[in-house]
């Protein structure tokens, strides 16, 4: 009988370390997430706890169009899958289209093939370049590229234009005004007739403003966006004379915009009311809508 | 600013011009040489050495310039004798008639020197030959970018 007693007690004992054990481990994870800025509760206490929890930055990949300020469009270094030094300069063309392609992807099958395809080719608007960038020869395999391109493609192998035009994966299309050196479109696609279609857009926004055209249209033929284009609008603004606070900023009726830039040439009222048809603005901000989540 | 290098042949490309430095695959046992194209417009995949292919499609504006490896054969011949490449032409260096394929309103100038003991070609068309004094700056500018190295440092 005792020895059962003792044989309890020593069991009892032990179940109790293995218990406390298990507590612990459990405070300290707790603990450990709490500090990630994913805790739940406060094991330390409210005196311990930082002020708002610390922000965990997790990056995936190179940024996506929306996420960047820039929109340059640098040469192209590189090599060709003959093994060719190869250098391409967006100035020689007025518009290049670069398709960042992998001879793996299986969406890029599609373009590859269409690269061999005159009628497909021929869907692009006249005088657009087509150059087809890989990874450089570290990453890609030149025998395959060399068996997926014609001849007659231009073909630059070179990681470093990936880097530099920030290409979220593949397939991925670019196109690069050359005179200005600026990227005036890029995206994804599945089907080279959307990619005609991008290059059309992108021409579109190319022409002088009318009245039709918002704003976004023309910063985004000046390849503003991000921080670049609310600067200009700043110095557009001031160079009319509106200033921070201006009330004309704040408007509770339609005088108000007019009120505090008198000096300023007013044209007639019925010229300032017109706006375009609530079809056509409607089909305009769907259209972006559209162009924004193929980006993504 | 680009910079292409390959086969002894360094170059910064100034703003505009765009380039490939190739050599053809052995031929019969018969070793090929380094070739490097520059141009001002795209150049096709598929062009020849001198330019066939490309020069057609040439714009007023445009130029064109090769520079083109001989054997070691080659080397001390009258031909070569010319040492170190032309990097100073002028307007006058350029003619209608000085081209691989007449082309109506083209010009060029054709060179062979030797340099790095290397036996050379330069060859050199402009869009337009009344243009000339307004391009052949331009060839130069690229032409002083240039770096020739011993056969050695070429591989």
């Amino acid at each position: 009988m005792l020895a059962l007693v003792v044989v309890l007690l020593v069991v009892v004992v032990l179940l109790g370390v293995v218990v406390t054990g298990l507590l612990r481990s459990h405070a300290d994870i707790i603990r450990a997430l709490h500090t990630l800025g994913v805790g739940v509760g406060d094991p330390a206490g409210e005196a311990e706890a930082p002020a708002t929890p610390a922000p965990v930055p997790v990056n995936i990949g190179p940024p996506l169009p929306s996420e960047r300020s820039a929109s340059s469009a640098p040469d192209i270094e590189g090599v060709s899958p003959d093994g060719d030094a190869l250098a391409v300069s967006m100035a020689a063309s007025p518009q290049t289209l670069l398709a960042f392609l992998s001879s793996g992807c299986s969406t890029c099958a599609l373009f590859w093939s269409a690269l061999s395809q005159p009628q497909q080719l021929r869907l692009l608007p006249g005088g657009v370049r087509v150059v087809v960038v890989t990874k450089g020869p570290e990453w890609e395999s030149p025998n395959a590229v060399a068996a997926k391109v014609p001849a007659d493609v231009t073909v630059v192998m070179s990681s470093q234009a990936w880097t530099d035009y920030e290409v979220p994966g593949s397939p991925y299309f670019a196109l690069v005004d050359g005179a200005r050196g600026i990227r005036v479109g890029e995206g994804v696609a599945n089907q080279w007739a959307q990619i005609a279609d991008l290059v059309e857009r992108a021409r579109g926004d190319e022409r002088p403003p009318t009245a039709g055209h918002t704003t976004s249209v023309r910063a985004r033929s000046l390849g503003l966006n991000g921080a670049e284009r609310e600067s200009r609008n700043d110095e557009e603004l001031m160079a009319a004379g509106i200033f921070p606070g201006d009330p004309s900023l704040y408007p509770q009726r339609l005088d108000d915009v007019f009120a505090a830039t008198e000096h300023l040439a007013r044209p007639p009222v019925e010229e300032h009311l017109a706006r375009p048809p609530v079809e056509e603005h409607l089909a305009r901000r769907s259209a972006e809508t559209v162009d924004n989540s193929e980006r993504h | 600013m680009a910079r292409l290098a390959q086969k002894g042949i360094e170059v910064y490309l100034p703003k505009g011009w765009e380039g490939r430095i190739f050599q053809h695959a052995d031929v019969h046992g018969v070793q090929s040489n380094p070739v490097a194209q520059f141009a001002t417009f795209p150049i096709p995949a598929t062009t020849a050495d001198f330019g066939g292919g490309a020069t057609p499609s040439m714009r007023p504006d445009d130029i064109f310039v090769v520079l083109f490896e001989y054997g070691q054969e080659s080397l001390g011949k009258a031909l070569f004798a010319r040492q170190g490449m032309p990097r100073d032409l002028t307007p006058d260096h350029f003619h209608t008639y000085t081209l691989k394929r007449g082309i109506g309103g083209h010009s060029g100038t054709q060179w062979f020197f030797t340099e790095q003991r290397r036996p050379w070609a330069l060859y050199a068309v402009l869009g337009s030959h009344a243009r000339r004094h307004t391009l052949v700056p331009k060839v130069n500018l690229l032409l002083k970018q240039v770096t020739l190295l011993p056969k050695t440092a070429a591989g």
